[in-house]
């Protein structure tokens, strides 16, 4: 029994990193009023650019690639929703179809269509004390991504509520126009924030191509992307309630993983469809229950126009 | 915006007087770095400057306190005044040094505010005090109060000029925006006068008089009370009436507390009040936007229990809304269907669930000659339109109904005189034709102007009801204010 | 009239071409060679189109048909899910969830497909009806939670779409409706359906044209009628663009929404029915492309506006088909989609051709003013 649990804890471990990153990223655009549902594009992305970049560069740079490839998809999407004040949707699924095709135009023209060739996959952290704890030790064998995904939540929350540059951003998406007339530049904190959701959303996709995996596959992320963009709603736009989401339907899918491995009868009682479709449903559950008017910012979605205040 | 030159020194009391799009907020919001001038140059200490964003303005010293409030709701009062220059410590935002620095500035000019309080739990007349902590917080010394009073109680508004008063004994310069006359010239030493984007005049306060000053906003001696011809008139049968009527506004609280009252066959009923007292809830309520919580509505003496705004139509009810963008019109479509909005399933606009286009084109057409629509064409996008000729499509289209009730609500604002005048005289003649007209506006003098009976809302209640033979500015000015008892005629 | 239809198509147009030009960069880039790039877009021309060269060859009609049966099956699902999209844009939802509402369509389909013995011509209507009520209730579902309670569509449908692909393809189409295994096969997907419920080709063998775009270009035309001359459609656009105004003119605006959602679903649903009744014959293991994504570029491309949306998908519809030609020349056939996608995100920054197009009028009046 013990093993089993430690077994899934592992699993989850490896699993959620990318969503945590993605969540994040999530998280800082909209706090900031741009609406980004193009989290799946900008994770292909990074994870394209990472796997491509390790089979030349050290992996670790090639995670670095896969954040900046990100963070282009995302100052395209910055770009056109701040300067050309677009639809913030329309260009957030723009972004996703884009990736899509062009990660698989890409993937066919330099490699095989399924996936790149396999790389060397970042180094996990044996760590010496853990190790030898049970279930506690589930925790250990995992790459650097998955301790910073413990610790950047922490960071986020620090810097969104504790900073000066977390106030303008909280201001940014509640009243723009507030934070324009005390000189706070209402567009550089916008950009600011979309492009590092597309760095962050970059690392999401690295990871899934470098440390959870180790090469790109053609079909990456599979909705991981999406399913941040749930995380970020279940956790009310807030740093750690994005993050305790991303743990909570990472665990829930390594719970689905083990039971069909360890114990598939299980799964003639509770087809894995629904186990599946649970953080979805769970995820629209939570928004019809609460009240009216939950706690996305006042100003997402509404491009800032200084002329019309 | 043309050709204008102002000059502002410390101490100065400046009022800023126009009618509404005469530019003056353009003006300040050039000042204040918001809009970049075409032509001309700022200077400031006599070194001219430009300036490329609020930035610039406020590091010269210069504060502004916005018609629309400036504030995120969601943010404490120290967290919206030190936005933009935030106290750090090590990185890290220093809140405490925040809220005590704050807290220095409301004590040094003598404001009492919490500042850990959250905005959205102030009352308007704190939040605005919030907007000038939150210049005088900068080290503002020049003060642009652009169209202060509008949401205030005359109280807080007297309070308000205190301050202001204060400050400018104190060296700082304040420019006050306004096309209230009166308290323009109790509070200003210096006036300057704009139309049409341009300063007519700049006069000192005590050599003037209201009566001037309203010749020179509106340009000739084109008087704002248009319809004195009006005769006396035997109101008939009542079309509209309200009996300890109840309602809540949208976030829930209380808006309208057992008002009752009456609407008369061929008589203007109006509705004085400031601002969020009640009477926007009072014109949803009667053209069902609202539901009634409690109380009765008749409507042409039948009781109506629950009004929605297509039974409201079919009961011979118009609406012409404050806000007509977001409740009149439908901006990207074409000027004959907005005509048709609201009797889009009757003829001539449709027949057998198909649209009629001929008969539409046809009646869309009268109308544009009739109220002068400008331009004349009835698939021009509405938006295309000025604000005025937006306006007269709604009026048109709603006195086109032939309404029994009309309900009307601030229905000059923006509107240039010309507009104005059409306007009233419109409204005159539906009385004429035996129309009840039921008036709301927060332009007491519009209200005194058109009304056969009066009554005023204060905090969700009648507190009077005055007969047109009775009207008396003072006493609805105290009714307003809540500060006499209930009175009624 | 016109000047108003050349003004609201140009940046779409512009922004195709674009697409296109950047595109053909990328091969001549990723191959090094100009003529790669040429030649793979040439046959990807005939490959949609139909293959002039070689029927002016007098290589017989088949030349044509074929590739026109490919290019309208493809511009048919291309066409519905764009129209669900539109039709929901029109009541102002942004509806994401045209892949979820198709996909239950198409398991309804599939299932009516299957289990029912009916004549032919009755068969497939009903196997679309049921998709489309399929669809459509699916469709109601973010609108029920939109107007009671304040969820916003775009949250809840991207949440539908996975609950629909995990209920569908991961349950029913692996558990309760999974093909009967013939012998030792074991199939994926779920049961043939009947022949009868298949739809009828229109060209004869040789090209799979079927009776499905017939319906897509009925619905796309009839879509445009409701909306531009009927009092409902009428109704239903003010509703997208004031819906405030709207309530205050007397329109019931939930119906409006809901009704447009259930329309919306139901056109996705019916995308579904064509899939399966049309192509696949059955549900496949699974849907595998995201056409619901596919239809919100092709809305949009298309300005929202039915005749437009056609105008789109059979454009694309074409590429698609003459795309699989390409991969003679080294380059995924999913390369329209790319095309597709970059069309999007240049239609998503309308504002720009706006500007650019302001700019061009300002400036020539201006040059032309010495001379006048």
């Amino acid at each position: 029994m013990l093993e089993v649990l430690e077994a899934l804890l592992f699993l989850a471990f490896d699993y959620a990193p990318a969503l945590v990153f993605a969540s994040l990223g999530a998280v800082l655009s909209e706090r900031a009023g741009v609406v980004n549902v193009g989290v799946e594009g900008m994770m292909r992305a990074g994870a394209f650019a990472a796997a491509v970049g390790a089979l030349v560069v050290p992996t670790p740079l090639g995670v670095v690639l896969g954040m900046l490839a990100g963070a282009c998809l995302g100052a395209v999407h910055a770009y056109l929703c701040i300067r050309w004040r677009s639809e913030q949707v329309v260009s957030g699924m723009a972004i996703n179809l884009v990736a899509l095709a062009a990660g698989t135009f890409l993937l066919e023209a330099l490699f095989a269509p399924t996936g790149t060739p396999p790389i060397a996959q970042l180094e996990r952290w044996s760590l010496p004390l853990l190790k030898e704890v049970p279930i506690v030790r589930a925790a250990s064998g995992h790459s650097a991504l998955t301790y910073l995904a413990l610790a950047l939540p922490l960071a986020f929350h620090l810097a969104l509520w504790r900073t000066a540059f977390g106030l303008r951003v909280r201001a940014a998406g509640e009243k723009p126009a507030a934070a324009e007339t005390l000189g706070v530049s209402v567009s550089g904190v916008r950009y600011a924030c979309v492009v590092g959701a597309g760095l962050l959303a970059g690392l999401g996709g690295a990871t899934l191509s470098t440390s959870t995996l180790d090469r790109f596959e053609h079909h990456m992320p599979a909705g991981l992307g999406f399913m941040a963009v749930a995380a970020m709603v279940f956790g009310r736009w807030t740093p750690l309630g994005a993050f305790a989401a991303s743990a909570f339907f990472s665990l829930g899918n390594a719970l689905r993983i083990g039971v069909a491995s360890s114990a598939p009868a299980v799964l003639q009682v509770v087809p894995q469809g629904f186990l599946l479709a649970l953080p979805y449903a769970l995820t629209l559950l939570v928004l019809g229950l609460q009240r009216r008017r939950g706690a996305a910012p006042a100003a997402l979605g509404v491009p800032y126009d200084p002329e019309t205040r | 915006m043309d050709g204008v030159s102002l000059e502002i020194a410390p101490g100065d009391r400046l009022a800023l007087v126009g009618e509404n799009g005469a530019g003056k907020s353009s003006l300040m919001n050039v000042l204040y770095g918001l809009y970049q001038p075409d032509r001309g140059t700022i200077s400031a200490d006599g070194r001219p400057v430009r300036l490329r964003s609020p930035k610039d303005a406020i590091a010269l010293g210069i504060g502004m306190v916005h018609q629309h409030f400036m504030l995120v709701p969601s943010l404490t009062v120290a967290e919206n005044v030190v936005l933009g220059r935030e106290p750090t410590r090590r990185g890290l935002l220093d809140l405490d040094r925040a809220c005590a620095e704050v807290e220095q500035t409301c004590r040094r000019f003598g404001f009492g505010l919490e500042v850990r309080t959250r905005i959205e739990s102030l009352t308007v007349g704190s939040q605005q005090k919030v907007e000038i902590v939150k210049a005088l917080h900068r080290g503002a010394k020049t003060l642009i109060l652009d169209e202060p009073t509008a949401v205030l109680t005359p109280q807080e508004s007297d309070e308000l000029f205190k301050v202001a008063r204060e400050l400018s004994s104190a060296g700082h310069a304040v420019v006050l925006i306004s096309h209230k006359l009166k308290e323009v010239l109790s509070f200003a030493t210096r006036v300057a006068v704009m139309r049409r984007g341009k300063k007519v005049a700049e006069v000192p306060a005590e050599k003037t008089t209201p009566e001037e000053l309203a010749a020179l906003t509106v340009g000739s001696e084109l008087s704002r009370e248009t319809n004195g011809a009006r005769g006396p008139k035997k109101p008939g049968a009542p079309v509209l009436e309200l009996e300890r009527a109840t309602c809540r506004t949208a976030d829930g609280r209380k808006a309208l507390l057992e008002v009752t009252l009456s609407v008369r066959e061929g008589e203007v009923v109006g509705i004085a009040g400031v601002d969020g007292n009640g009477q926007q809830e009072l014109a949803e309520l009667v053209t069902g936007l609202r539901p009634l919580e409690g109380g009765k509505l008749r409507l042409c003496a039948e009781e109506v229990r629950r009004l929605d705004p297509s039974l409201a139509r079919r009961m011979g009810v118009a609406h012409v809304p404050e806000d007509r963008l977001l409740w009149a019109v439908v901006g990207p479509m074409s000027v004959e269907e907005n005509i048709s909005l609201g009797r889009q399933h009757l003829p001539p606009f449709s027949h057998g669930g198909l649209v009629d286009s001929r008969g539409r084109r046809q009646r869309a057409c009268s109308l544009i000659r009739d109220f002068d629509i400008r331009p004349p064409d009835p698939q021009a996008a509405l938006s295309r339109l000025s604000g005025g000729n937006q306006q007269k499509v709604v009026v048109s289209r709603e006195l086109d109904c032939a309404p029994r009730l009309l309900v009307v609500v601030q229905p000059t604002r923006g509107l240039d005189v010309a507009s104005v005048a059409l306007v009233h005289r419109r409204l005159a003649k539906e009385r004429e034709r035996g129309c009840g007209v039921l008036l709301v506006s927060l332009d007491l003098d519009e209200v005194l102007a058109l009304s056969d009976r009066i009554y005023v809302l204060y905090g969700g209640r009648v507190t009077g009801e005055l007969e047109r033979a009775s009207f008396d500015e003072r006493r609805i000015g105290r009714l307003m204010l809540g500060a006499e008892e209930a009175t009624f005629a | 009239m016109r000047e108003r239809l050349i003004r609201g198509a140009l940046p779409s147009v512009l922004s195709v071409a674009a697409a296109l030009l950047l595109c053909f960069a990328a091969i001549a880039v990723v191959a090094a060679s100009a003529k790669v790039a040429l030649d793979a877009y040439l046959a990807m021309v005939w490959g949609g189109l139909g293959d002039l060269p070689r029927f002016l060859d007098g290589a017989g009609v088949a030349v044509l048909a074929r590739p026109w049966g490919e290019a309208a099956t493809k511009a048919g699902l291309l066409a519905l899910t764009g129209l669900s999209v539109a039709v929901a844009f029109k009541a102002g939802l942004f509806n994401i969830g045209a892949q979820g509402q198709m996909i239950l369509g198409a398991i309804a389909a599939a299932f009516l497909g299957a289990q029912l013995e009916l004549p032919a011509l009755v068969h497939p209507l009903l196997c679309i009806s049921g998709a489309a009520v399929a669809g459509g209730l699916y469709g109601l579902l973010p609108a029920a939670l939109k107007l009671r309670r304040g969820v916003h569509e775009v949250i809840s449908t991207i949440m539908l779409n996975w609950i629909a692909v995990s209920l569908v393809e991961n349950w029913l189409v692996v558990g309760p409706l999974r093909a009967r295994a013939s012998g030792d096969l074991s199939i994926s997907g779920t049961d043939e359906i009947a022949a009868t419920a298949q739809l009828p080709r229109l060209l004869g063998e040789t090209s799979r044209l079927h009776a499905g775009f017939l319906v897509a270009v009925a619905a796309a035309v009839l879509l445009h009628l409701w909306l531009s001359r009927t009092r409902l459609g009428f109704e239903t656009r003010a509703v997208g663009l004031a819906p405030e105004a709207a309530r205050a003119s007397g329109i019931p605006v939930h119906g409006r929404i809901y009704q447009a959602m259930a329309l919306s679903g139901a056109l996705a649903g019916m995308a579904g029915a064509l899939l399966v009744l049309g192509t696949e014959h059955k549900f496949p293991a699974t849907i595998g492309a995201p056409y619901g994504f596919d239809g919100i570029a092709i809305a949009l491309i298309g300005q929202n506006h039915p005749l437009g949306v056609l105008a789109t998908a059979l454009l694309f519809g074409a590429l698609r088909a003459g795309g699989t030609r390409m991969q003679l020349f080294g380059v995924h056939k999913s390369f329209p989609e790319l095309i597709q996608g970059l069309a999007l995100l240049f239609v998503a920054g309308r504002m720009v051709w706006d500007h650019l197009l302001a700019l061009s009028k300002r400036k020539r009046p201006a040059e032309e003013a010495p001379r006048a």
